[in-house]
């Protein structure tokens, strides 16, 4: 008898089960839904800008907009965009990751055509210190001291660790790395594995690993300078060092073509990447840490947001395209630099 | 009697199939199709494909770390786990009633909460976790030691119930009469209570072994996940899936898959063939 | 009982005991839920009311939920076919129930993702059904469901091993059909393992974490679990909401398998009396 009840239940619960996953889906004209992939970084300034955006498309247009968000790695963003999560947009560490939705067919549009060519914010590699900076970090030859505990996300599923690894060997390619000689890979490779034999903890993640820092992990936690700022904010005491020479991290924005039609709107989905770069939008990515593309409000903030002594680009190695096979492909410099310093223990 | 059990019996055919078909079914599509998935996956390059991905650095570090975590923490719940037991069964004491449910803890609580917890406990900002690793330089967070606690805790129940029921059938009065003819205490135990209490010490140490080296919920938070020093076989197929390796990911998947069923194959043989109870 | 006289080396065994489990698992409880109280009571409840948290804690339970019930009945029923029947094969699915027991969570999400990914071999299938299920709740489901298969079928097999089968024939003599046989006969007998085995499954599908990040994603409101909201609020530094949510999925779980244990217990008891 029970049996009998229990198949009955089942028979019942599987439409059910199949009405929950379709039904979602269903846009009537007064309700929307925009699914938002980002990565770690800038959740807090999109906790801001998501209700000032629905505000703005209810008084224009009537329509109520709701936001589903998830926010991972930016590599891992991006693989699980590809392997089927439909994220109408999507807001990245690098382009890379953008590229890679690109090349699976998900977008079919430019997305770098366009005054900021896809870009919406910027940051800096830098590092995160100890309240008081005891161990005298100022610059990048300091993170060879011996005994130094350095943090820094995986390159593996983390945008952030991919900028931070390129800003180290770029520093030190430059010749701005104290007694690296420029434009010589075998010393910058070689100091590469100096910094690299002081890794304490590799996170997924650059906010995992500024958290881990937070804990009391470390010494130093190599990050985004806006991951720092925003820690601060928190009311953490840590201390923001920039080091001379660092690189310059631009993080896209782009609708995801496939996923918008098939969802039936890309007009707002459209709209909310408009707006992102309007000046309300860019102030508060600025209060929470990230330097803006929109030069009015770059210009504002120069006090929080120093200039850099030596600044440069994913065009210094080349593009993404050249990094990742020679940086971190697999027989990149990256990939060798980490198996020796380990390896080796 | 016989008529109606025969005419049962009969019956049964058509009903005995309509039982399996189902169980059948549902065997095959949630094991059956998903292993044969991963398998076709990570042989995709063959045999030599796969090899190649279980032999790179990092990889074959990551599963050597889970093996040796697992097999000390297997060797010291076995040890705690048979102390625990003994001490369970023959002795009152109070608070013993509280002891004894403590032990099925670990066996509700989600694993990222053990994780989450033992970093709130052992992490090097807290009180315990600050004093271990600053006064004796002895790091349990984000070092192998985390690993070992947090597989420790998951895994402790195992060992633990297996050998309260075998213990407790035990007769006493054959460690009676060892003593009577002299055998000291740990004599005794060793020739007359550990004997009997060797399949159920195996079968469930065999157990509590192959649930740790897939554990992934509590390692993941509180190892560290340092390629090539902290990073298990588990954590290390995360990264393998995110970073688009997936031949990396299936490779050692079926690997960790292929030394969990020959444990698991292996304590079964050892409760069938010995009739421990579980 | 078997109690022995205690000489100073036992007391010395049962502080080691006592020391080791209060060290292992007793004081991360009580450091959970320090935590937790940090910010005092008002902190703890204004967590637990937060929608997000509940959202969570009620798509954890909806799984959990669906999942017990499709392991009761099939899972009743593996255990009934491996005991009572023989076909090919039968031994080889004996010892591949174990495995999701010992396969590492992430494993199970790839392997779904795999299937179900959007290069996956079910995905067009899928596709033309309007039927999501990688990055939605069917996929989590799936991933729970795989990971929790073994505790139901290894509750029920002992018991069904020895149930009673002359009462089964004797029923059958007195002319009972077999669903009477099996409502009234067997049914009982089994009644207890099958609580216990629910618990079980119950909480081991609450605390699902690794498969359910594979497959889910963690989309805020739509595919997170109570686990998933843990993990999103210690990378949002809303730990006491973490700590908070720990709390109350661990103490959840723990009551309902402490419940079962107990009406084990009872139900045993009152076997044993029955049958003498």
């Amino acid at each position: 008898m029970k049996k009998i009840l229990n198949y009955l239940v089942i028979i019942l619960i599987a439409p059910l089960l199949a009405s929950c996953s379709a039904g979602v889906e269903t846009q009537t004209n007064d309700e929307v839904s925009l699914i938002l992939g980002a990565y770690t970084t800038p959740r807090e300034a999109y906790g801001e800008i998501i209700p000032l955006f629905q505000e703005y498309w209810l008084s224009e247009t009537g329509q109520k907009v709701t936001f589903e968000e998830s926010y991972l790695g930016s590599g891992a963003q991006s693989r699980a965009v590809v392997e089927g999560f439909e994220a109408d947009i999507v807001a990245l560490s690098l382009e890379a990751d953008v590229n890679r939705i690109q090349e699976a067919g998900l977008i079919t549009h430019d997305w770098k055509a366009g005054e900021y060519k896809g870009m919406i914010t910027t940051s800096i590699v830098s590092f995160a210190v100890r309240e008081g900076n005891p161990k005298n970090i100022h610059d990048w030859m300091d993170l060879t001291q011996p005994g130094l505990e350095i943090l820094t996300p995986n390159p593996n599923t983390s945008g952030g660790a991919m900028w931070n690894v390129l800003a180290l060997y770029g520093a030190a390619l430059r010749g701005k790395v104290d007694g690296v000689p420029g434009d010589d890979p075998q010393a910058a490779s070689d100091f590469l594995c100096e910094v690299l034999s002081n890794l304490s903890v590799m996170d997924k993640a650059a906010r995992d690993s500024i958290l881990n820092f937070e804990m009391g992990i470390g010494d130093l936690a190599i990050t985004y300078e806006n991951e720092v700022l925003v820690g601060r904010q928190t009311g953490k005491t840590y201390e923001l060092v920039i080091p001379t020479s660092t690189i310059l991290i631009e993080n896209p924005v782009t609708v995801v073509d496939a996923n918008v039609d098939k969802h039936g709107i890309r007009e707002v989905a459209e709209a909310f990447v408009n707006f992102l770069y309007t000046q309300q939008a860019q102030e508060i990515y600025a209060q929470h840490g990230l330097r803006v593309v929109n030069p009015d409000v770059a210009a504002t903030t120069t006090e929080l947001y120093p200039a850099v002594e030596d600044l440069f680009t994913v065009e210094f190695f080349g593009g993404w395209e050249n990094i990742m096979v020679d940086i971190f492909g697999e027989e990149g410099v990256y990939t060798q630099a980490i198996l020796q310093v380990q390896g080796g223990e | 009697m016989e008529r109606s059990l025969a005419q049962s019996e009969q019956k049964a055919g058509l009903s005995q199939w309509l039982l399996r078909l189902p169980a059948i079914l549902y065997l095959c599509i949630m094991i059956l199709v998903p292993l044969i998935v991963i398998i076709q996956d990570g042989f995709r390059e063959g045999l030599s494909g796969l090899w190649h991905q279980i032999t790179l650095p990092i990889a074959s570090h990551a599963i050597l770390l889970t093996l040796w975590t697992s097999a000390l923490m297997t060797i010291i719940n076995a040890v705690m786990g048979l102390v625990t037991a003994y001490v369970l069964v023959r002795y009152d004491f109070p608070g013993k009633r509280i002891l004894n449910a403590i032990i099925d803890l670990p066996l509700s609580i989600p694993t990222l909460v053990t994780g989450v917890m033992l970093v709130m406990l052992y992490g090097p900002q807290e009180a315990l976790g600050g004093f271990l690793s600053e006064r004796i330089g002895f790091q349990i967070i984000f070092a192998p030691p985390g690993i070992v606690l947090a597989l420790l805790f998951i895994s402790f129940p195992f060992v633990v119930r297996n050998i309260q029921p075998v213990l407790e059938d035990l007769d006493l009065s054959q460690e009676e009469a060892a003593v009577t003819l002299g055998a000291t205490p740990w004599t005794t135990f060793r020739k007359v209570v550990l004997p009997p209490l060797t399949l159920p010490i195996l079968s469930g140490s065999l157990l509590s072994f192959s649930r740790a080296v897939g554990e992934f919920g509590a390692v993941v938070i509180v190892a560290g996940n340092i390629p090539l020093k902290t990073q298990t076989a588990a954590v290390y197929v995360l990264g393998a899936v995110e970073s688009e390796n997936r031949l990396g990911a299936s490779a050692v998947s079926i690997l960790l898959i292929v030394i969990s069923l020959l444990v698991l194959m292996a304590a079964n043989a050892i409760e069938k063939h010995w009739g421990v109870h579980r | 009982m078997k109690q022995k006289k205690k000489g100073w080396g036992a007391w010395i065994l049962i502080m080691l005991v006592v020391s080791y489990m209060g060290l292992l698992i007793v004081a991360p409880i009580f450091a959970l839920i320090k935590g937790a109280l940090q910010n005092g009571i008002a902190a703890v409840w204004h967590s637990i009311t937060s929608m997000a948290l509940l959202n969570s804690l009620f798509l954890s339970l909806k799984i959990a939920l669906l999942v017990v019930l499709v392991q009761a009945v099939f899972g009743s029923l593996t255990a009934w076919i491996i005991v009572r029947q023989e076909f090919p094969g039968k031994s080889l699915f004996n010892n591949l129930i174990d495995l999701p027991f010992a396969l590492s969570p992430v494993v199970v999400g790839y392997m779904l993702l795999l299937l179900f990914g959007r290069n996956g071999l079910l995905y067009p299938l899928l596709e033309s059904l309007n039927i999501k299920v990688a990055f939605a709740v069917p996929g989590m489901f799936l991933a729970t469901l795989f990971v929790s298969l073994p505790f139901m079928i290894r509750e029920m097999l002992p018991v069904i091993k020895n149930l009673d089968r002359q009462q089964e024939y004797a029923a059958a003599t007195l002319g009972a059909n077999r669903w009477t046989v099996f409502w009234r006969v067997i049914f009982p007998q089994m009644k207890s393992a099958l609580i216990y085995g629910v618990s079980l499954t119950l909480a081991r599908a609450l605390g699902e974490f690794g498969a359910v990040l594979v497959i889910g994603g963690g989309v805020q409101g739509r595919t997170e679990t109570a686990t998933l909201f843990i993990f999103r609020s210690i990378e949002e530094r809303q730990n006491i909401e973490a700590y908070t949510a720990s709390i109350l999925l661990g103490a959840f779980s723990v009551l309902i398998v402490s419940l079962a244990d107990r009406f084990k217990n009872i139900h045993k008891k009152k076997q044993t009396i029955k049958s003498i």
